[in-house]
């Protein structure tokens, strides 16, 4: 059973994007990357592209196409729109992708994105001929108009990155959903455990992205298997129509004469 | 029966050969890219020289495999005696060292705290950290504020690299060093170097950093540290700060010299120290220490650490042959056990060659090791060849052999 979903016109079938830092080593992270089965794999450079390439991206690279996966960019680590525009061009030139993992970092705390920056970020890379994935706030205005901008899809947070926290608001989640029927919308950052990822599935997500679940875990090749099964479950899930909660018990099998037991 | 024995590369791993089997009265020469024996600090040149020397088995078990701890055990157990043996004096420390967390960064502390724990379970021989009280702290390290939580981690220790650098090249009786002379390849009883001479010996030795490619596939991984200065300072346990974005920690080099390292970034980079990194290390560290503020920052220096896929050594003997490279950042904690493990398990003598069971054997790593630390629990001593190496020289020794490289009764690194 094929379920995939597009970015920009490419199908992809598996809707688990995986990130390569923090893991123990590079045998590891591409152990990882193959448990996963991501066909999106997103790199950072901010640190490693201004010189003296050590191979590490190509390792990285190597992993994915050992599985037909794409490589996806990130500028994580820029302040500025200025700053992050200039990295996705080195980034477009070295790695031959216009696709890019858009990050304006604009609270060194959390790193919670910088909505103003990101929006004039991704404007200026979509005029470039960018396919843009900004990693967004929950803020249904904020999405609105990175859509309007041209954004391919819309990745708000979970909760701040690497926090392993969860879905903090649902309620947002869930109304960006609700709005934006159309948009493909993909949670990325704050997810810790599998069921994280279940649950942001189950209401309606296109897909999550995540890596330090995965790389912090003390067997991160197990812990990819277990993202990849959890994301597959809350699809399947959301497909199937989850049963709303209601407050009393109602037995499986009906058992007449006791009907006064429930008021 | 002296051998002779040619070294490619005199880092640290080159000079511990060198200096073990002249001791063992081999004839041995040394060859090496660098302009010399001392340290340039110009981002070229061995690890080594920009390492900070911590020995923190327990620690490294953040990102690293139970094999490393317990190699590094092992290690803890060589340096006393082999700094012993030299002929310079070489700082060496193993009161423990300290992990500190700031209150706030409590999350931090508890996934590293979790791993450690978790990577040491089947360690269980050997220490774990111990959580500090504000007053055991004060007592253990009276130069530090109060504030953070701390835990001490007892045993692990510290070793001054650049004094042991040089009392293992000074204490190498009769060591021919040929320096400027880079290595192209290293074979079983054949060395190439680069401008195509060839040099013969009975045994071969490759112990090259990154040279070593493209023989291995190894990377680079930039390290940035700092060297500063302050008299008195009265730190006296190298501290590791944890914190949810930099791995950060602080060594006392000498009563009046502190190292803070250090950063690890994947890259090839060889130019000098970011202003990032400076930034970072430098606040990490004041952070912890504030009387820092009036320290002289004395170095930047910065050097890449060869790592290969797995961040594994490679440590491996064939006849005529010992490969030790990729020690990645943990040069100074493996090296004594690894050149300990590759001398006792190298066959013994290399006219013999190949009988299939001999050649190119390798330790199966950490069950091997385990074994080795467990009996040296027992009270056997931690310079006991490791199992599988000691039924091994058994069985050569029922056949009889002309000699050794390292003879029999001086097999063992330290006296």
């Amino acid at each position: 059973m094929t379920d995939s979903f597009e970015i920009a016109g490419v199908p992809l079938a598996s809707r688990f994007l995986l990130g390569t830092a923090g893991y123990p080593n590079p045998q590891l992270l591409a152990e990882a990357v193959k448990a996963s089965q991501t066909q999106l794999l997103t790199v950072g450079l901010k640190r490693s592209a201004q010189a003296g390439d050590n191979g590490f991206v190509a390792m990285a690279l190597a992993a994915a196409r050992a599985q037909g996966a794409r490589l996806l960019p990130n500028t994580a680590g820029c302040r500025s729109a200025a700053e992050a525009v200039q990295l996705a061009c080195m980034a477009r030139e070295l790695y031959d992708t216009a696709w890019i993992k858009l990050e304006v970092t604009g609270d060194e705390h959390t790193l919670q994105p910088d909505p103003f920056e990101l929006l004039a970020a991704a404007s200026e890379l979509v005029k470039l001929g960018f396919t843009v994935l900004p990693y967004c706030t929950d803020d249904l205005v904020l999405c609105r108009r990175l859509l309007d901008a041209g954004c391919a899809v819309l990745m708000p947070w979970g909760a701040p990155i690497g926090s392993g926290q969860g879905l903090l608001n649902p309620w947002a989640l869930r109304t960006l959903r609700e709005r934006l029927p159309e948009a493909v919308l993909i949670v990325d950052a704050g997810l810790g455990a599998p069921s994280h990822a279940a649950q942001a599935m189950e209401l309606g997500y296109d897909a999550v992205l995540l890596n330090s679940a995965v790389a912090q875990a003390r067997d991160p090749v197990r812990m990819a298997h277990a993202f990849r099964d959890a994301v597959r479950a809350g699809r399947q899930a959301w497909l199937a129509g989850v049963m709303p909660a209601q407050d009393f018990a109602v037995p499986s099998t009906p058992v007449s004469g006791h009907a006064f037991v429930l008021s | 029966m002296a051998k002779t024995i040619a070294i490619a590369g005199a880092g640290l791993a080159g000079r511990l050969f060198a200096w073990a089997l002249a001791r063992a009265g081999h004839e041995v020469r040394v060859w090496d890219a660098g302009p010399g024996p001392a340290p340039a600090f110009d981002g070229q040149g061995a690890a080594a020289f920009t390492a900070a020397g911590m020995l923190s088995p327990l620690a490294e078990l953040d990102r690293a495999e139970a094999e490393v701890a317990v190699l590094g055990w092992q290690s803890l157990r060589l340096w006393p005696a082999i700094v012993a043996a030299l002929h310079q004096p070489v700082r060496l420390q193993t009161e423990g060292s300290l992990l500190l967390a700031h209150r706030p960064d409590q999350g931090a502390a508890a996934r590293v705290l979790q791993r450690l724990q978790q990577a040491g379970a089947d360690l269980s021989s050997f220490p774990t950290p111990q959580p500090l009280s504000a007053a055991q702290l004060r007592e253990l390290e009276p130069a530090l504020p109060a504030g953070p939580q701390a835990w001490l981690l007892p045993g692990e220790g510290l070793i001054h690299p650049l004094q042991a650098m040089q009392a293992l090249h000074g204490s190498a009786a009769g060591v021919q060093w040929h320096w400027q002379r880079p290595v192209a390849e290293v074979q079983a009883g054949r060395i190439t170097l680069g401008d195509g001479e060839q040099v013969h010996a009975d045994w071969a030795i490759d112990t090259r950093g990154l040279g070593a490619r493209p023989t291995l596939p190894l990377r680079g991984v930039r390290g940035e540290v700092l060297t500063l200065e302050l008299a008195g300072h009265g730190l006296r346990r190298p501290l590791r700060l944890m914190h949810p974005r930099h791995c950060v920690y602080l060594v006392p080099r000498s009563a009046d010299e502190l190292l803070i390292g250090a950063s690890e970034i994947e890259s090839e980079d060889r130019s000098p120290v970011s202003l990032q990194s400076a930034v970072e290390l430098m606040a990490a560290a004041h952070s912890l220490m504030p009387q820092l503020g009036e320290a002289r920052i004395t170095r930047l220096d910065r050097n890449l650490r060869p790592a290969l896929p797995h961040h594994r050594p490679h440590a491996h003997s064939a006849p005529g042959l010992i490969q030790l490279n990729g020690l990645f950042r943990h040069g100074w904690l493996l090296a004594p056990a690894l050149v300990q493990r590759l001398l006792t398990q190298t066959h013994p003598d290399p006219d013999r060659r190949a009988t299939p069971r001999a050649a190119g054997r390798q330790q199966s790593g950490r069950a091997a090791g385990l074994a080795a630390t467990r009996a040296a629990e027992r009270g056997h001593g931690g310079e006991r060849p490791l199992r599988g190496a000691r039924g091994k020289t058994r069985h050569h020794a029922r056949r009889g052999r002309p000699g050794a490289v390292v003879p029999t009764h001086r097999r063992r690194l330290n006296p």
